[in-house]
């Protein structure tokens, strides 16, 4: 090698490094919100859309599924179920309408028994291509009562006769339910054991939706049917007409569409009729959606900046909040819509310190809640949350400035209310505002590790419960761990910051019932973390280490709640979440938090999904052209 | 040489058997609960996490599941030979995902390998010849930076430049190179400059010392007494004796990206085994993540084999029996 020939190579080298140290970072900046994109709104053009993971818990098996992003597809896409949403934002959103239904019936049999007519004229789409009969929807609860199947929701259909979620053996073609009548194939008729309130909202989750046996009866263990869902909706699994059932079960490969660690694409199903279905349920705008997956969240967000993604499903960082914020370009592209959503420190009211109603109401009192929200990213992220359920579930009231049980300056936090409290705690044995006791000296303080978010609010709690005493010891695991140690009882961790809770319908039932009552305390999978109502056996059997003697129950004032309809459910709902607050106190809530949605230049109509949390995909459109 | 060679692969199956049992016990002692609890649901019932254990195997003690974990491993499952059971979240044989993957990252540690040594190697040698000239230093600038600058940072700042403001690369992603060559070359060329600038860097260094202590040797003297050209004696004599140190490390550099480079993978979004294992943790996947420490495991206990055997080649003193 020549003298040259080396200069050349080292000057090469030379400037590639120096271009890599010149250069520096983005920017970033500060601001509020947009909603819709201005435009032609034209048919066609594919939505495209990444996300890091799909974090599906049932490989979307819609028997299983209890992702609501995965909600978002089935219910827009996939899957049309007896009653629906209109896929829109706001309390328009959470509104049922007949979907394979004919309409919205009202219960007969003193709210016992419930009769649907299907319409005429949907079709499964390829490869079953047949109409759709109210066998399909039998088929679908079969299903859920199999023992195999694996419904992870399946709990909320027990009101149904003789139907044991999850408890029934054999094939679920043959199971019997005599809580269900399909007398033709227009018909179905469902008989329950109590009137149950919300029991219209139910049948319009996914795993009600028609499933074709002649498919679906080859793949009966907990999520074997997500790669072979045939569709029922406006759109299907790209590749869905190339799935071999003509060969029986040992002919049918996945269907190419969906690969679970790299994309998922859905295109028109020829079968659809939209003279079945309505523009303002479902207006199918574009010819296809492609969900990838993405592993660098930055480069996500980079990417629909740059037209190169059309929307993300990722969990928007506070910096690149504050950049959309701040740039009035990027600013009109961002959508910011109320999650239905409640965050919150949960406090254990076995362990010490906070098996004394007095700490718990002083943390309520001594914590930052702006702080925390700070954390989010600020006003952006959500409302301050003063209680359990947002305002979005119980008719918009009572608002956080309605109802704040334990109001701060600017939600700040008092520590002189915080102190005051204290000092008629047991605890606090020279009443000078600080817990003294031994308890106080050490406690677990479980967070989530892996997120910017949690890790930034952590210093904040540790450094109120401080001011009264407390000396949280912080331990974080990564959010999956965190979130199963959070949920097995016998770990009794005293008090957390890793939970959050969404509806699952918009129905109160879904918030305080599940979260309070109980009969909802498990030794393993509990998200009652509280455990409010626990019982000496449950306690014994769990595991439970600590003082159970005073541990209250919201069972009475949730019970009376369930059979009630309208207007009288929902003050009970809101009575029920006033007494948890004052008499029970087992949060903290800091956000009810909003979802912060990203569009590209192309999207020309933005919708979102309040039922699902997610993109109304049935309502995007884009304009091609402006895609990279 | 033969049974050398069987009785270093025997090796490697107990490296492999020994780094698996420790993933066992490190995934069952961790304080992570029970991962069925996961895939049911929100508010699971009792009889559905009995039902996803059973379904996952869990329902048995962890030394039951390592036993059968290694039953199949050996001897196969119902998804065919090598058993690697099924990943909890997709329910798919973890095995397709791993050599797909395997696949990927196999492209991304190839790649990086050509650029590294192409670098390394020549810088090292020019370094070591031009010995305190402003090359030499350029050169130990570059290795310096090389070593100190860390990948995310290279990634990020290259994708801001080469893709965001320049517009001549692809962003990230990966193109098969059977759907369009071209496309694969463009998308694989930010990772593997990025991925190989801290081993350039580290391989310059090392070709750089070890010439130089070779190049005081007597014997180069003497070559170079007898009148030799310098090119013969460098290239011939020199470069090869410095070259021996260099093949070892870039055995066990090279297996060891095999097991994947999960930064780079993860800058990049690259669908390679360093993304899949990170996946795999978060989600409490353990099929997955002993299918990676396996794979991971072999590549390096395979690649200090090749290495080792190599050595008998180079180096006219090593024999095996």
């Amino acid at each position: 090698m020549s003298k040259k020939r080396y200069l050349g190579l080292g000057a090469l080298v030379l400037v590639f490094a120096l271009i890599a140290a010149a250069c520096g970072g983005g920017g970033g900046g500060g601001g509020t919100s947009a909603q819709g994109n201005a435009g032609n709104v034209k048919k066609g053009g594919t939505f495209r859309v990444a996300t890091e993971d799909f974090g599906f818990t049932g490989a979307f098996d819609p028997t299983d599924e209890y992702l609501g992003e995965a909600w978002g597809m089935y219910t827009n896409m996939l899957v049309r179920t007896l009653l629906t949403y209109k896929h829109t934002a706001g309390p328009a959103g959470n509104v049922l309408v007949p979907d394979l239904a004919t309409s919205v019936p009202q219960p007969t049999d003193g709210g016992k028994t419930y009769t649907f007519h299907l319409k005429n004229g949907i079709k499964f789409g390829p490869p079953v291509n047949r109409e759709i009969t109210s066998k399909d929807i039998l088929y679908a609860f079969q299903r859920i009562a199999c023992k195999t199947c694996g419904a992870e929701y399946g709990f909320y259909y027990s009101v149904i006769k003789g139907l044991k979620p999850g408890a029934m053996p054999g094939d679920p073609g043959k199971i019997k339910i005599p809580g269900i009548e399909t007398p033709d194939d227009k018909t179905i008729v469902f008989h329950l054991t109590q009137p149950t309130g919300d029991f219209l909202y139910r049948l319009a989750m996914p795993a009600t939706g028609p499933i074709p046996q002649e498919v679906a009866h080859c793949f009966t263990k907990a999520g074997d049917y997500g790669r072979y869902v045939i569709s029922s909706g406006p759109y299907m699994i790209a590749g869905s007409d190339k799935l071999n059932i003509k060969n029986g079960c040992s002919g049918m490969k996945p269907i190419s569409g969906y690969q679970p660690s790299k994309e998922l694409d859905f295109v028109r199903n020829p079968n659809y009729d939209p003279s079945t279905d309505s523009p303002d349920v479902r207006a199918n705008y574009v010819d296809g959606v492609t969900i990838t997956i993405d592993t660098n969240t930055k480069d996500i967000w980079n990417k629909v900046q740059q037209n190169a993604l059309d929307g993300e499903i990722s969990h928007i960082q506070p910096d690149t909040l504050a950049q959309y914020q701040s740039n009035p370009d990027l600013k009109k592209n961002l959508h910011i819509n109320s999650g239905d959503r409640t965050w919150y420190i949960t406090m254990n009211l076995t362990q010490p310190p906070f098996d004394d109603i007095h700490v718990r109401k002083a943390m309520n009192y001594v914590i930052d809640k702006q702080a925390l929200r700070k954390a989010w990213g600020g006003p952006a992220s959500g409302d301050i949350a003063t209680h359990i359920m947002p305002p979005t579930m119980t008719g918009g009231h009572p608002t956080a400035a309605e109802y704040d049980p334990y109001k701060t300056p600017n939600d700040q936090g008092d520590v002189q209310k915080a102190m005051a409290e204290m000092k008629q705690s047991k605890y606090d044995t020279n009443h000078d505002g600080k817990c003294d006791a031994s308890v106080c000296k050490r406690v677990l303080f479980l967070n989530r590790g892996d997120n910017p978010t949690w890790t930034n609010m952590e210093p904040t709690v540790v450094a109120d419960a401080k001011k009264i005493g407390i000396n949280l010891v912080p331990r974080e695991l990564a959010t999956s761990a965190a979130y199963t140690t959070l949920q097995t009882v016998n770990k009794n961790i005293p008090i957390s910051l890793v939970p959050g809770w969404g509806k699952d319908y918009p129905d109160p039932y879904t918030f305080v019932y599940t979260l309070f009552h109980s009969s909802s305390i498990l030794c393993q999978g509990n998200v009652n973390y509280s455990l409010v109502g626990l019982t000496p056996s449950q306690a014994k059997e769990c595991g439970v280490k600590g003082d159970i003697s005073n541990v209250p129950s919201a069972d009475k004032e949730l019970d009376k709640c369930e059979p009630l309809t309208g207007d009288q459910r929902t003050q009970c709902w809101v009575a029920a979440d006033k007494f948890i607050m004052e008499d029970i106190v087992p949060w903290v809530p800091y956000l009810w938090s909003s979802v912060i949605q990203a569009t590209s230049d192309a999207v020309t109509n933005f919708d979102f999904d309040q039922f699902s949390g997610t993109w109304a995909y049935s309502k995007i459109a884009v304009d091609p052209s402006k895609q990279q | 040489m033969t049974r050398y060679v069987i009785r270093r692969l025997l090796y490697v199956i107990l490296v492999i058997l020994v780094i698996t049992f420790i993933s066992y016990v490190v995934f069952f002692l961790m304080p992570s609960g029970n991962p069925a609890v996961q895939f049911a649901g929100k508010s699971p019932t009792k009889a559905l996490i009995h039902q996803i254990e059973k379904q996952f195997g869990l329902n048995h003690p962890w030394y039951v599941q390592y036993g059968i974990f290694v039953k199949h491993l050996f001897l196969g499952d119902q998804y065919g030979w090598p058993g690697f059971g099924e990943s909890y979240n997709t329910r798919e044989p973890v095995k397709n995902e791993l050599f797909s993957r395997a696949w990927v990252t196999f492209q991304l540690a190839v790649g990086a390998a050509v650029v590294w040594l192409a670098m390394g190697i020549p810088i090292g040698i020019v370094s070591a010849l031009r010995r305190r000239t402003l090359i030499d230093r350029a050169s130990m600038g570059f290795a310096l930076f090389g070593v100190s600058a860390p990948v995310f940072v290279l990634g990020l700042l290259s994708l801001w430049i080469f893709w965001q403001h320049l517009r001549i690369l692809p962003g990230t992603g990966y193109t098969s190179f059977s759907s369009n060559p071209a496309e694969w070359f463009l998308q694989f060329l930010q990772p593997w400059v990025v991925l190989s600038l801290l081993f350039a860097a580290f391989y310059a260094r090392m070709v750089r010392g070890n010439l130089l202590e070779t190049m005081s040797e007597d014997y180069i003297r003497t070559a170079r007494a007898k009148g030799l050209p310098e090119r013969r004696v460098v290239f011939k004599h020199g470069l090869r004796a410095s070259l021996t140190p260099v093949v070892t490390m870039f055995g066990m550099d090279f297996g060891l990206l095999l097991g994947g480079a999960i930064i780079t993978e993860t800058v990049f979004n690259l669908p390679g085994l360093g993304t899949y294992v990170v996946q795999a943790v978060n989600d409490q996947n353990l099929p997955a993540v002993v299918g990676v420490v396996v794979l991971a495991a072999f590549f390096v206990a395979f690649f200090n084999l090749v290495v080792d055997i190599l050595y008998a080649y180079l180096d006219p003193r090593v024999r095996y029996s």
